[in-house]
Parts: structure tokens; C-alpha cells; sequence
């Protein structure tokens, strides 16, 4: 109830700067636009990175575009934390008697990311036509779990940078690449990167369950055990449980920034 | 011209405060500099690439991670602040001319950013191993032209910023127009993939722009990919590039802040 008062109130807001809003939206799809013009030149150049072509590629990138900008659109103020510590915002929640992760998400809702999850979902449509896979129930089933997946890995990853601005809001780069560097990473199959990038972003975030392993089970392809390729989206929404569990230890520990 | 040199001191010394955002800065560029490197690797697969071999690839990104600040398109925060609340007018009553007053401004904050950063990045990465590390120059006359070319090359990224500043007054956002300019300029100027990377069809096209003289001339120099005798010809033409759209500029913004009309009082 609470939470639609806010999305109603962050609406009117937003609709209060229309042209503003549309600008902003516009100025983030050309950068992704950008991106996907580059990853084309690429296979352009190459056709193929290993197993992998160039749909499979966009398939990456349409999902990580909407997911991402999905998270951001409904869940900016964890990423955007520090700013509610500094400007002491966090301390007036803290004393409000209403849950505080429900004040969090309200606290900023962007409408302008609209834009990219238009994007994000065209990126794949057109990449699911181009695809060639051989469709089926299961498969359908594992692409959704897919989106949800990516969903809950980004919105994790917010969590944990919203954990380190609790201990430190100096280092603002650094929660950049943790952020962004996940989201990058993600617009290829990561099993092309170098053992090491693999493994980190296999077992440490779990990218590779919303990216190569689900891809694997569509594609039909890979060296994988296929079902454990099929559950792996599953797997990576767990991913969520540790990192609320740890930024609500630490929020305890919070002692304010000051008067 | 001493009080565009005074413009240019403030910003420089400015720009050298922030020292902790340097060295999280620098941590992003090796986080972004070892990714790319994997990427392109995977995909040329120990082959070259019309003579661009995986070791000269290694150098570009490492060269592009350490003048990123030069060759990247942006505007100063206050720049457009400015123009969009109008409180540009204060400048147009000073008696120094607009364009050089941004353009130094610009300068002073590019060049900067780029010697309190480049210099780490570039003694870590030649420490690193030949594949996936920066190579030396191939030549002392080539490191001498990648100088010179890297110099011109900062101007005419900075000139190219000050187009869209003559965007920013026109539109009146910082966001839309900017995006645009600097997402252009990066594509078709090496930053998102490598030049020697694209097809060939598309290298074609944009090796007749001027995106590309910002930084991949300066980096293929060095690294020998373009060689001594194509180094000097493509400068001559890097330079007029340059006198092109400095003026472009120069015309634009005058005519705008001509129609400029400054509300209230």
C-alpha cells in the first residue's frame, strides 16, 4: 500500500519534468546503442568468439540491459546509498516506524531507465528470432528464469555496494567497478574471458547463471551437464539471501554520520 | 593570452586536489584494462589482424586506459551549469573571449587529470608480461611523433567538446546532446573497440574523420602499426582537422551567445 503511495508520488514528480525525463532516457539509450554498434564491428570482424556468435552475443546484452535497467528504475537507492547517508536521510528512515528496505526502494524511483528497458527487451527479441535454437517448453521456461535471475543478481550486487558505503562513502570509483564492472562483463558469454575473470564472476556473482550456463541449455551446446546448465538461474537468485543478510548486520552497526 | 594561461593554471592545479579520486580512478582503468585485453584476446585468438598482433593490442588498450581522461568527450560540470541557468551571462561581460576562456578551462582539466594518472598506469602495465602488458615503442622518431601527435590530439578533443558546448546552447540540457557527441566520438574514434579491430569496410569510412586522430593515431605510432613516413602525413592532416574545427567552433558559439538573450535581472 505504503509503496504505491511512493511510485504514484515519484511518477508525479517525474511527469512534472517531462522533457527532462524523455532527454535523460534518450541520452542513456544512445550510449547503449553505441555499445551494441561496437559489439557488432567486432563480429563484424571476427564472426565468432569461440562457441559463440553474434546473437548469442545481443541475447547477453538484451538480458543484462533489461534487467539491469529494471533494477535501476525500482531499486536506485540502494545503488545509490551513500547519498542517502550523506545527506542524513538515512537517518530520519531509520527512525520511522516502517520497515526500511520499503523506504530504501521508494526513496528513488527513475522513470527515465524506461528507456533502456524498451531497449533491453527489443535487443532480445531480436536476438531470440536470430537465435536458431530449437524452442520448447523447458527452454521458454529457462529463458524466463533467466530474466529473474539477472534481476535478482543486479539487485544483490546494489546491496552489497549499498554495504560498503555503510563502512565507507569515500571510495565511489570503486563501487563503480563492482556495479558497472559486472554489468560489462556480462555483455559477452563470459566463458571467453581469461580463467581467472571466469571464475570470479562464476563463483563469487554468480553472472555466469543468468549468461553462458543458461545459454548453454538453449543453445543445446557446451560441456556442462545440461540440466545443471537448466537449474543454474535458480542457483543464482540465491545469490540475493547472503547479500540482504549482510547490509542488515551492518546497517545495525550504523552510527550515523553526524548531527 | 596570459589570462587564458591563468584560466588554465586554476584548473590544472584544481584538477591535482583530488588525489583519492585519482587513485580509484586508476584502479578502474587496470579493472577495465586486464578485461579488455582477455575479450580482444578471445577473440583474435593468437592471430594478427592485418599486422595487429595480440602484443601491439595489449599496448593500444594499456595507451587508451592511460589517456583515457584525454581522448574520452565530456564537458567541465560547470560548463554546462552554466548555460543552463543562465549564468553564462557573467562571462559574456568579461573582457576575454568565451570560446578560449571554456577551451582553456577544458585544456587545464584534461591535461591534469591525464599527467596526475597516466604516469602510474603506464610504469605498472610495462612492468606486466609482453602478451598482456605495454610493449615499448617501437622507435625513438616514433615515440617523438606519438608526443607531438598526442598533443594535438588533446586539442582536438577538447575542440571537438566545444561543439557540444554550441549543442548545450542550443538545446539547453546537458544530457541529450553531449551523450550524443561523445558516444559518436568514441565509437568512431577507437574508444569502445579498438580501430585496427573493426572491418575493414568500416575502418575505410572512418579513417576519413576526425574522431580518429584524438588518440588511435597517437597509440598505432607508437606501438608501429602506422609507420614513420604515414605518421607525418597523417599529422598534416590531424592538424587540419584541427584549424577546422577550432573555427567551426569559434563561429558557432559566437553566433549563439550573439542571440543569446540573458532573462531577469
Amino acid at each position: 500500500m505504503l509503496y504505491r503511495k511512493y511510485l504514484k508520488n515519484q511518477f508525479l514528480s517525474a511527469a512534472q519534468y517531462k522533457l527532462n525525463t524523455f532527454l535523460t532516457a534518450f541520452a542513456q539509450v544512445i550510449i547503449n546503442v553505441g555499445e551494441v554498434l561496437a559489439v557488432w564491428m567486432l563480429f563484424g570482424r571476427f564472426e565468432s568468439v569461440g562457441e559463440w556468435g553474434f546473437y548469442q552475443s545481443l541475447l547477453m546484452m538484451g538480458i543484462i540491459y533489461t534487467s539491469f535497467s529494471f533494477t535501476e528504475c525500482f531499486a536506485r537507492g540502494y545503488d545509490e546509498f551513500s547519498k542517502l547517508i550523506r545527506t542524513g536521510q538515512l537517518d530520519r528512515m531509520l527512525i520511522r516506524p516502517v520497515n526500511i528496505h520499503y523506504q530504501i526502494l521508494g526513496s528513488k524511483i527513475e522513470f527515465s531507465k524506461i528507456g533502456r528497458i524498451i531497449l533491453g527487451i527489443t535487443i532480445s527479441v531480436i536476438a531470440l528470432i536470430n537465435l536458431n535454437a530449437d524452442w520448447n517448453f523447458y527452454k521458454v521456461l529457462v529463458l524466463i528464469a533467466t530474466y529473474i535471475c539477472a534481476i535478482c543478481v543486479v539487485f544483490g550486487i546494489f546491496v552489497i555496494s549499498a554495504t560498503i558505503s555503510i563502512y565507507t562513502i569515500e571510495n565511489y570509483e570503486f563501487l563503480n567497478i563492482i556495479t558497472n564492472g559486472t554489468k560489462e562483463v556480462s555483455y559477452y558469454p563470459i566463458n571467453i574471458y581469461n580463467k581467472w575473470l571466469t571464475r570470479i564472476f562464476t563463483f563469487i556473482i554468480p553472472v555466469a547463471c543468468f549468461n553462458y550456463l543458461p545459454l548453454s541449455f538453449i543453445m543445446g551446446t557446451g560441456s556442462l551437464p545440461q540440466w545443471l546448465c537448466a537449474v543454474s538461474p535458480l542457483f543464482g537468485m540465491l545469490f540475493v539471501i547472503p547479500c540482504m543478510i549482510v547490509f542488515n548486520i551492518s546497517l545495525k552497526k550504523y552510527q550515523g554520520t553526524g548531527t | 593570452m596570459r589570462s587564458y594561461l591563468g584560466i588554465f593554471k586554476m584548473e590544472f592545479k584544481g584538477e591535482l586536489q583530488y588525489r583519492a579520486k585519482a587513485i580509484s580512478g586508476i584502479a578502474t582503468q587496470f579493472f577495465w584494462g586486464i578485461l579488455l585485453i582477455s575479450l580482444y584476446t578471445a577473440f583474435m585468438n593468437t592471430d594478427e589482424v592485418n599486422g595487429f598482433s595480440i602484443s601491439q593490442m595489449a599496448s593500444y588498450i594499456w595507451l587508451g586506459q592511460a589517456f583515457f581522461v584525454m581522448r574520452y568527450i565530456y564537458l567541465l560540470p560547470n560548463t554546462s551549469e552554466q548555460i543552463v541557468s543562465g549564468n553564462v551571462g557573467y562571462k559574456f561581460v568579461r573582457p576575454i573571449d568565451l570560446y578560449n576562456q571554456w577551451f582553456s578551462e577544458h585544456l587545464g582539466q584534461k591535461m591534469s587529470a591525464t599527467l596526475l594518472r597516466s604516469p602510474i598506469v603506464i610504469i605498472i602495465s610495462l612492468l606486466l608480461p609482453s602478451t598482456i602488458g605495454l610493449s615499448l615503442p617501437v622507435s625513438i622518431s616514433a615515440f617523438l611523433l606519438f608526443i607531438i601527435s598526442l598533443i594535438i590530439g588533446t586539442l582536438l578533443s577538447v575542440a571537438i567538446s566545444m561543439l557540444a558546448v554550441y549543442l548545450v546552447f542550443k538545446t539547453l540540457s546537458d544530457r541529450g546532446a553531449v551523450t550524443l557527441v561523445s558516444t559518436i566520438s568514441g565509437l568512431l574514434g577507437g574508444i569502445y573497440i579498438p580501430i585496427p579491430l573493426m572491418p575493414d569496410f568500416i575502418q575505410n569510412i572512418v579513417n576519413y574523420l576526425p574522431f580518429r586522430y584524438i588518440s588511435d593515431l597517437p597509440i598505432r605510432i607508437y606501438i608501429g602499426n602506422v609507420g614513420i613516413s604515414d605518421a607525418l602525413l597523417h599529422i598534416g592532416i590531424c592538424i587540419t582537422w584541427l584549424v577546422i574545427i577550432i573555427l567551426l567552433g569559434k563561429i558557432l558559439i559566437k553566433a549563439s551567445a550573439k542571440k543569446a538573450i540573458i532573462q531577469g535581472g
